[in-house]
This record gives C-alpha cells, structure tokens and sequence, in this order.
C-alpha cells in the first residue's frame, strides 16, 4: 500500500499543519488573549481532521464546546480579570528549566522512534467484520451512547453538575467582601 | 489507512500536538496557558483516538472522545473559577508568584 497523494490526504495534512503551526504559537505567544485565539484556529483545523477521519458529531462538538464554549469561557475570565502579559525577566529558576527542556527532548525522541520502530497498522484484519463507520452517521453513536455506555454518560451528567455548583461556589465573591 | 489517509499522518500529528502542548506546560509560567496547554494535550489523545477509531471501524473511539470533551468542560469551569479565586486573592496566576503552600 503505497503513499498516495489524494485530496482527501491533501486536506488532511494541510489541516493538520495549521493546527500543529497554530498550536506553536499559542505555547510561543506571551499575550495571554492572543494565546486562546491562535488555540481556537487550532481547534478548527483539528474539526477539519475530525471530519476526515469519519467523525463529524465530534467535529461538530470540538466546534461547539470546544471552540465555542470553553475558550470563549477563557476569554471571559482572561478579560474580566484583565490578566497581564507574561513579561520577561530573568529565570528563577535554572535547574527545573533545564530538566523540563530535557523532559521535553527525551519525550520527543521517544515518540520518533516509537512511530518509526513499531510500525503502524495499516489495517486490522478484524476491522471488516465490524459495522465500517459510515461518513455523518450519528445513529450508531447514539445507539452505542444511550445503551452500552449508559452508565458512564449518567454520571457525567452528575459531573457536569457538581462542576457547575464547584464553580459557582469557587468564583463567589465572599459575603463579607475581602478587600473588594 | 483511513480512506486514503494514512494512520502515520494522525498518530505523528497527534505525537506532534501533544510534544507543543507537553512544553507549554511544562515551560510556561502563567497558569492560563499551562491550562490551554492541556487542553491541547487533551486534543492530540482525541485525535490519535479517532484515528484509531477510523481504523477499526468501530465507534468506541468516538465515545470516548465525547467524554474526554464533556470532562474538559467540567474541568475548564472548575479551573478557571480556581483561578479567578486565586487571582482575587493574590493578584497574579504566576506559577511562581503563588507558593502559598511551599515550605
């Protein structure tokens, strides 16, 4: 099975450019608001990826809850709180930095040599007995979601509530005003 | 070999998000972008795991997926009312700036 340039791949790839580009420069970026933009261009391109791998209900929430809920949340808190940019100044700090660059380094190798030594699959040869996903069909997700993992999404439910409460309580300004 | 995508293609993407979000985390000093940093180690999983998913044809993948998206949500609430306590207590999200609980 040679490499074979398709539109399809074509896309992919160019997606996954901007987002792994985009991503770079959220890490790389000291302004805390430009930060979260270049994340959501990053998150969008990671939609494109999504759809190409058969996947478009997760696109669609990686768009809506991701790139539409949760980094506009942060850039609620970031402008309520009018949070500075980080600024330069000299490292406090030699030692630890040093040993998360070599984390960093040691980590990348790592992945390189595991993705070029374990030689990825192909194809599995139990992958055409199983029900082969079918571009935009939600139906089996729901299936599979409302009965096998039924449990699992019931207590998430429970989760989303005791986050929604936590975060309530947390952010509450105090009753007996400290400072403010 | 996803259609015509090949599985190496995702896994490096994913191999390579999750590298850019794993020095973010790790070099950052503002607790926001150390936060947005997991998030995109949360993404680079979610795209190896839809890949896989792709691959084997089966939608298990998938699910998982849409937990781990649910529970970013918890947690980006949760985090960021954290920070917002934080930052009125102590006026900085420096990693460094708050040791409150160091010896």
């Amino acid at each position: 099975m040679e490499d074979s340039v398709t539109v399809e791949r074509l896309l992919f790839d160019a997606s996954a450019i901007v987002a792994l580009l985009f991503a770079a420069v959220m890490v790389l970026h000291r302004h805390p608001v430009k930060s979260v933009l270049a994340l959501v261009v990053s998150f969008f391109s990671l939609a494109i990826c999504y759809v190409l791998l058969t996947a478009p209900f997760i696109a669609a929430i990686q768009v809506i809850v991701y790139a539409g809920a949760i980094l506009v949340l942060f850039l609620f808190v970031l402008m309520l709180l009018n949070i500075p940019a980080e600024e330069h100044r000299r490292d406090t700090r030699p030692i630890q930095r040093f040993l998360s660059g070599a984390g960093i380094l040691v980590f990348g190798a790592m992945l390189v040599a595991l993705l070029r030594d374990a030689g990825v699959p192909e194809r599995f040869t139990g992958a055409a007995e199983q029900a082969p996903a079918k571009a935009g069909e939600v139906l089996p997700l729901a299936r599979l979601l409302f009965s096998e993992y039924l449990l699992p999404f019931e207590a998430l439910s429970v989760l989303l509530l005791a986050a929604l409460v936590g975060a309530f309580v947390l952010a509450r300004r105090e009753p007996r005003g400290a400072g403010s | 070999m996803i259609g015509t995508i090949p599985l190496s293609d995702v896994l490096l993407t994913s191999g390579g998000l999750f590298l850019i979000g794993l020095a973010g985390a790790l070099l950052r000093r503002s607790a926001i972008s150390i936060f947005l940093s997991i998030e995109l180690m949360m993404n680079a999983a979610n795209l190896a795991l839809l890949g896989y998913s792709a691959l084997w044809g089966s939608y298990d993948g998938q699910i998982v997926v849409f937990f781990v998206i649910a529970i970013a949500a918890a947690e980006a609430s949760v985090g960021l009312a954290v920070f917002v306590a934080l930052f009125r207590h102590t006026e900085t999200i420096d990693v460094n700036e708050i040791h409150l609980l160091k010896w």
